[in-house]
């Protein structure tokens, strides 16, 4: 009883991490989606966002003030990277966008750290990162508020993109855009809208990504790191699919803490920081389209 | 081969000139891919464009659509001449296009690909969709009628849920030839329609198109390899050879046009 | 129920107006949506078209054909000129102009509702040969707009027109609806015919309504059921299912979005009732089978061990026999895991009765289907007999089999063990040809049917085959090809078989494949070919039909009869029999004659022991192959 208590304690704290993985990783599938770029300066956005918020609410600014504010500069950077870099290297290589967007996340990183400082900081979101009291002692399970409460922003966020890009109109000029340029133009699809809009919205994905997580380990430069976790679930889900995403990150989240737990003192502990990447070799070698990743399929 | 098709009289009359090209030349670097080529597309007609491979057909149909911009030339439209076309523009003047090699949006149902045809008829923005304000949500429903009204025009009710790059190639044609509709096009730009297709996709293809141009309206400028079909498809034909304008007229006329039989129709192909 | 007096399709309209007047009486989908229209709409509509149609001059008796796909229109069609005392001849969608000469010249048809252009153009290139016919109302104006004819008129524009008359033709008409007797000709249904021409049945009201009532007796339908209909709206079989029936109980008729999705439109509507030929059964056997090819192979597995179960016992469940508890587990979890799903895939997951009539059924089709927990049952009739002569009770149910003769209906047997019957249901007539009618039907009301059947020790009747295809090989073997060639039918690689032997010291098949599902099957292999014609000739495909037909005879060697008919030798079609060719009836029957007479050079080959027949004008010479027999059981012992 005691032991399946403490694996459904494990597992909920796995999802609840996985849930936030999820959340990083579908800023990454808008961008390579609309414009089949991988963003690596996605890292480097979640950082910026976060430091920008605190920074802000050093400043003088409240809470309720300090996130518009930072919303609307993360909007400002995303539709300032597509109109600065990206539109200028349109129709290049996959390669050479991928060097831009590296040297993005060096710019951005530098920007943060001239304008807030370096030191690491602490963002108080009002939520502890304590167990439910009643929970602990009704269960006897130890789960974090903090945790659900991430879990539970992440989750809202994660499903109202995962519906908009799926149900509307706005999700289907995102597609088309990463389907077929040319067809898309064609039909009057506004691409560099659309590429604004995919940007401004990783921008606030960044922004809350990196709240949830500054929450927890504080406002750190090891944050960009953060965008690292993303890598296993974005290989796992497919680069092009929400629901991918979304159940790879629980997967992720949840593999990452029972491992951790239960085949983790064989190894002398800490395979935290690298199974998740295990799982993603193995998917790479058997289902290297992911979950549900379009599979490549070629009609003669 | 196609049957002969039994029009007594037509539901729009063929009217004034829609679009018209005026001395259009383009060059690739050092190709001279089409030269002075001047015609022009009535309203409500059926306009051929035909000519051996390479003849420079693709590149016409890109000029007006405004993926290349000629070098000399003019084009108009209703009227009113156009400076600087691109697709963009074209798209909002109401010329909407097929591909030569069907470019749909392979990973999206074929619904989701004729919705993403009426773009332009809707207005709402990005964040009255976002937060399902009721105008997004009305533009919604009656965009779906309009692309269930195209799904049934088309006879594609079975496969609207599939993934288009499930389906065959005769019926992926036919959901690009929908999309395009779902704009209410007023020139709707059809290149190689019926390539690759087999007797009866021909035939079921030559049915819609002249069923579009009947039923709509809409005038179409198509770009064809068969002459078959060009002939029993089309009021007017435009021949090119080597980026030149070697024939113009009536199916009839261009049959019995030397040039074009010395360059075209004497060719086996 | 059983005491119901009203007999006539009219006043049954105007008492479910009444009564429940709300619920719905046919669905239709269109663009994606469900519309429904209620007995009300119905008893409305059919009052505004009758309305305009006795403006123009349709009398009581006159004959109003009606030709296109299965829409609502074509009911309210129905519904309107039955109001008027008219007399429907229901015409095949799919007939070419020329099959429709016959019954719009010899019915004298003068009105005609058409569903499109396509309808609208047949009847155009033959309207010369048919003087009768006055007006065509077609239901959709797509590609209609320049067309000039005087006898045209838009189904919108004559419901309007309709509806504006009705004001101040109401009374006329509500008496119009009761001077309706039920022994007036309701339905002239021309039948196309195994052997070729095509006869005019008169059935009445009162027939057609006696018969429904007896079969919805049966199986306990009311009005929540839900049929759908999409079958040839010209055969019997779907007037019955689609009108009749549900003009007697008074539950709702749905009409899918067209036949492509046909499925997925029942996955919605969940049938509760559903009627299919042979041939609509063969099909979505085809499409499980073909599915469970694309599955991985540990679907395959718990596929097949859930199959066995279900063979072993599902048919016995339904029918509430004694089964054991640990296969009822069984079957309980394969229910869950397969059978249900599968049924869902199907669209039959709420089917509470399913029919199968037109032609005889393969009984191991009936059984696969009744395994999964489908109650198929095969019934027994014609267009002549009314539709229901015998049908399978609930509980009772067996395989090789069409039931017990429904209530009403007397058997009798000729000394060559043709079947007679006498019933209320018969039809009144062959169109304007005494001579037949008396020919087929008796003084005394017994109708020949042309089937050789018996009854069992059951009480079941027990069809063996048209009396004209029943024979014997030239050693006496007696022979019946139906039996053979729905063996061959069930695999789901054969989409047709033509057995010959009649006369003949062995029996041959002419072989149709199944295009879908072979194609798949050589895809899988890596085969190539151009198309069908190419595919049919290949010698893989030629030994995976040879293997194919091996199984069967193994089958039939453990039969003492069968045995010795067993299969020798086969071809395989380059084209597929169609009804367009003249080689099927419009609901998928083989017509013998025309078959033999198409591919006489081929069998006559097939008999004289070559192994290839030149084509017919110029197409690839056909091969012949020899099947492999298998000694009876008999002989085999003492050998």
């Amino acid at each position: 009883m005691l032991d399946l208590l403490f694996f459904i304690e494990v597992l909920v704290g796995g999802l609840l991490a996985g849930i936030m993985y999820s959340l990083v990783a579908l800023g990454f599938v808008l961008i390579y989606k609309a414009s089949g770029v991988f963003n690596f300066a996605q890292g480097a956005m979640v950082f910026f966002a976060v430091l920008s918020f605190v920074g802000f609410m050093e400043l003088g600014l409240p809470f309720w003030a300090a996130l518009p504010v930072t919303v609307g500069l993360m909007v400002l950077v995303g539709m300032a990277t597509e109109r600065f870099v990206l539109r200028p290297l349109v129709n290049q290589n996959e390669n050479t966008l991928l060097m831009a967007t590296i040297g993005l996340a060096f710019v951005i990183e530098g920007t943060a750290q001239a304008a807030w400082g370096v030191e690491v900081r602490r963002l108080d979101l009002g939520v502890r990162d304590e167990p439910i009291g009643w929970l602990m002692d009704e269960v006897g399970i130890l789960i974090s508020q903090l945790d659900i409460a991430a879990g539970v922003v992440a989750g809202i966020m994660v499903a109202a993109l995962a519906l908009l890009f799926s149900r509307t109109k706005v999700g289907r000029g995102l597609r088309a855009v990463a389907d077929d340029h040319a067809a898309a133009l064609s039909i009057g699809i506004p691409l560099k809208h659309i590429w604004m809009l995919v940007w401004a919205t990783a921008g606030i994905v960044a922004l809350v990504a990196g709240m949830l997580w500054g929450a927890r380990s504080g406002v750190q430069f090891a944050l960009i790191g953060v965008a690292l976790k993303a890598l296993p679930v974005l290989i796992i889900g497919g680069f092009t699919s929400v629901p991918g995403v979304i159940v790879a990150g629980l997967i992720v989240g949840a593999i990452e803490k029972t491992t951790e737990v239960y085949i983790g003192p064989y190894f002398g502990g800490g395979i935290e920081g690298w199974s998740p990447y295990m799982l993603a070799v193995l998917f790479l070698m058997y289902r290297a389209e992911g979950l549900f990743g379009e599979k490549i399929i070629r009609r003669v | 081969m196609i049957a002969p098709v039994q029009t007594p009289r037509r539901a729009f009359a063929i009217g004034a000139p829609i679009l018209q090209l005026d001395s259009i030349s383009l060059r690739f670097g050092g190709v001279q891919a089409l030269t002075n080529v001047s015609f022009n597309v009535l309203e409500h007609e059926v306009r051929a464009i035909i000519g051996p491979n390479g003849a420079g057909k693709s590149s016409m149909l890109n000029v007006i659509n405004g993926v290349y911009v000629p070098q000399e030339g003019a084009i108009s439209f209703g009227g009113e001449q156009l400076k600087g076309m691109t697709p963009t523009r074209a798209a909002h003047l109401g010329i909407a296009r097929t591909f030569q090699n069907i470019a749909l949006f392979r990973g999206m149902s074929v619904l989701d690909n004729i919705m993403a045809g009426r773009t332009l008829r809707s207005r709402a923005s990005f964040l009255e969709v976002a937060l399902q304000l009721p105008r997004a949500r009305r533009e919604e429903t009656e965009n779906r009628e309009a692309a269930e009204e195209i799904i049934e025009f088309l006879e594609i009710e079975h496969i609207r849920k599939t993934p288009v790059a499930r389906l065959p190639y005769g019926l992926q044609k036919r959901v690009e030839l929908g999309r395009a509709l779902a704009a209410e096009p007023k020139v709707l730009l059809l290149d190689e329609p019926m390539a690759g297709m087999n007797i009866e996709e021909k035939q079921d293809m030559c049915r819609f198109i002249l069923d579009v141009n009947d039923h709509y309206g809409t005038t179409v400028v198509l770009i064809e390899h068969d002459m078959g079909v060009v002939m029993d498809l089309s009021d007017r034909v435009v021949v090119l050879d080597y980026g030149k304008k070697i024939g113009d007229g009536t199916p009839d006329e261009v049959r019995s046009n030397q040039r074009v039989i010395d360059a075209y129709l004497g060719v086996a192909h | 129920m059983a005491c119901d007096t009203v007999d006539t399709f009219p006043q049954l309209l105007l008492r479910h107006a009444k009564e429940r007047g709300g619920r719905p009486a046919i669905r239709e989908k269109r663009r994606g949506i469900w519309h429904t229209l209620t007995w009300r709409d119905l008893a409305d509509e059919a009052e505004a078209l009758a309305c305009a149609l006795s403006a123009r001059g349709v009398q009581r008796g006159a004959r109003v054909a009606v030709l296109g796909d299965n829409r609502p229109r074509l009911y309210t069609a129905i519904c309107a000129a039955h109001w008027l005392g008219a007399i429907v001849v229901p015409l095949y969608q799919d007939a070419a102009a020329a099959e429709l000469t016959l019954p719009l010249q010899s019915a004298e048809v003068t009105h005609v509702f058409a569903e499109n252009q396509e309808q609208v153009d047949k009847l155009l290139e033959i309207l010369p040969l048919c003087p009768s016919v006055r007006c065509i109302v077609y239901d959709k104006d797509r590609g209609m707009r320049h067309y000039q004819q005087p006898q045209l008129v838009s189904y919108a524009a004559f419901l309007a027109q309709g509806h504006a008359l009705k004001g101040s033709r109401s009374d006329v008409l509500r008496a119009e609806a009761g001077r309706a007797a039920g022994q007036d000709a309701a339905f002239l249904f021309f039948t196309s015919g195994t052997t070729g021409e095509a006869k005019g049945v008169v059935a009445t009201h009162a027939a057609l309504i006696d018969r429904a009532r007896v079969a919805a007796e049966i199986d306990g339908l009311t009005d929540v059921d839900v049929t759908i209909a999409y079958l040839p709206p010209g055969w019997i079989g779907q007037n019955v299912c689609g009108y009749v029936q549900p003009m007697v109980v008074g539950h709702c008729v749905c009409c899918p979005e067209s036949s492509e999705t046909l499925i997925a439109d029942m996955r919605e509507i969940g049938p509760t009732c559903f009627l299919a030929t042979p041939r609509v059964l063969e099909a979505l056997l085809t499409q499980v089978s073909m599915r469970l090819d694309d599955a991985g192979d540990f679907n395959r597995a718990l596929y097949r061990r859930s199959i066995a179960v279900a063979q072993r016992v599902g048919a016995r469940i339904l029918a509430r026999g004694a089964v054991s508890m640990l296969d009822r587990l069984a079957y309980l979890a394969y229910d869950l895991l397969i059978y249900g799903p599968l049924r869902d895939v199907l669209g039959l997951s709420k089917v509470r009765v399913a029919y199968a009539a037109g032609d005889a059924l393969a009984p191991d089709l009936l059984m696969f289907f009744r395994s999964l927990g489908i109650n198929l049952k095969q019934l027994y009739g014609s267009t002549e007999t009314g539709f229901f002569v015998a049908m399978p009770r609930d509980g009772r149910v067996k395989p090789d089999t069409v039931g017990q003769a429904a209530e009403g209906v007397e058997l009798k047997f000729t000394a060559e063990r043709e079947i007679l019957v006498r019933s209320p249901g018969l039809f009144a007539a062959y169109h304007r040809d005494a001579e037949r009618t008396a020919e087929a039907k008796s003084a005394d009301g017994w109708f020949n049917t042309g089937d050789i059947g018996y009854v069992d020790e059951d009480g079941h009747l027990r069809i063996v085959d048209r009396a004209v295809h029943v024979g014997a090989l030239s050693d006496g073997t007696p022979y019946a090809p139906k039996v053979l060639e729905n063996k061959l039918k069930f695999v789901p690689y054969i989409k047709e078989a033509v057995a010959f032997g009649h006369g003949r010291d062995m029996v041959c098949m002419l072989i149709d494949i199944d295009a879908a599902a072979v194609s798949r099957w050589a895809d899988k292999r890596g085969i190539t070919y151009t198309g069908h014609a190419d595919l049919a000739s290949r010698d893989e495909v030629y030994e995976l039909i040879a293997g194919c037909i091996a199984t069967v005879n193994r089958e039939l060697a453990l039969d003492p009869v069968l045995a010795r008919c067993q299969l020798r030798r086969f071809s395989i079609l380059h084209k597929e029999l169609s009804a367009d060719d003249g080689l099927l009836t419009r609901t998928g029957k083989l017509r013998r004659g025309a078959i033999a007479e198409r591919y006489g050079e081929l069998v006559d080959a097939m008999y004289a022991g070559h192994s290839d027949s030149a084509g017919v004008d110029g197409s690839p010479r056909r091969k012949i192959r020899d099947a492999q027999t298998v000694a009876p059981a008999g002989s085999r012992r003492a050998a």
